[in-house]
């Protein structure tokens, strides 16, 4: 049976373009079992990624930085406004101990 | 470090959560541009990177304690990475792991690897060693990697060097090969 396996060279290559058209998924879908151990085993693979991540970084990176920042601030604040409503209603916060009922009572008395 | 991003690293340290939050705004400013295009590098993809940039910078915001020291933008580069980002980023495929032939130790090494020398190394710095690197290649050699850098398939670029597409991915991989040591050499001399 011919062997379908691919050799390094063409891994690199397959994920080299995965990672240029941003699609690195399809890439790990791609791999077998055999070729998931070479890669594995394989020193120079490993080295080359780190290059073929610094070629892509510097070729084509500036297209992501072009998109609107203050619109991405304010993704940014909107994430940090959920995880401050989280924190306030989390099941920690909830949790009624002995002190903490007294404390309540006596806020609660104080106006009286 | 601009004046800047000091300033915007000293209102993160704020104990005050809405204080840090305030602050968040001029930080993701000063320091969209630079945490974006490093996390292209692993991602290659624009939607995700914002994805997981929302999520670190938010994880900022929860726990800023690692920037209190920082003092200039590569080490600024390398906190984020090392204690916001990787995190992030591992988290992408994790799921994807049941389904892959891949151990999960290779796959994390694959979406966020431990610091090389290459990874310290700016964006302006890593452009000069590239294109020093790329100006000793060969002609034939530095050409597939331009091509390749253009966008062409790797049958496109058999097509335009007039060989096979096994031939293009052995040249392209030891071209890369021959790159990564030549920049080595250029980020200890920098170091």
């Amino acid at each position: 049976m011919a062997d379908t396996n691919r050799k390094i060279q063409e891994l690199l290559s397959d994920y080299a373009g995965a990672l240029r058209d941003g699609c690195l998924p399809v890439f790990l879908k791609s791999l077998t079992r055999q070729e998931g151990k070479e890669l594995s085993s394989s020193r120079q693979f490993w080295e080359a990624a780190e290059v073929v991540r610094v070629l892509n970084g510097v070729g084509f990176a500036d297209k992501a930085a072009t998109a609107d920042v203050g619109l991405f601030a304010s993704r940014v604040d909107a994430n940090i406004a959920s995880r401050m409503k989280k924190a306030k209603s989390s099941p920690r916060a909830k949790r009624t101990t002995g002190a903490r009922s007294t404390t309540k009572r006596q806020r609660t008395e104080k106006p009286i | 470090m601009n004046r800047r991003l000091r300033n915007a690293l000293k209102g993160l340290n704020a104990p005050d959560v809405d204080r840090r939050r305030r602050a968040m705004e001029p930080f993701v400013r000063e320091t969209f541009g630079i945490f974006i295009r490093y996390l292209y590098r692993y991602l290659g993809n624009e939607v995700e990177c914002e994805d997981v940039l929302e999520d670190v910078y938010a994880d900022i915001w929860e726990n800023p304690a690692r920037l209190r020291d920082v003092e200039n933008e590569r080490q600024l580069l390398r906190t984020v990475y090392l204690y916001y980002m990787r995190k992030r980023l591992r988290e992408v495929y994790r799921r994807m792991n049941r389904h892959l032939y891949l151990a999960q130790k290779d796959l994390s090494n694959l979406a966020a690897p431990e610091l090389g020398l290459l990874d310290t190394m700016s964006q302006n710095e890593l452009k000069e060693a590239l294109n020093k690197a790329l100006g000793r290649l060969k002609a034939r050699e530095r050409r597939a990697i331009e091509l390749w850098r253009d966008g062409m398939s790797v049958r496109a670029i058999a097509n335009e060097l007039k060989t096979t597409v096994g031939a293009v991915k052995m040249l392209k991989f030891r071209t890369i090969l021959k790159l990564k040591e030549m920049m080595s050499e250029y980020s200890e001399r920098s170091l």
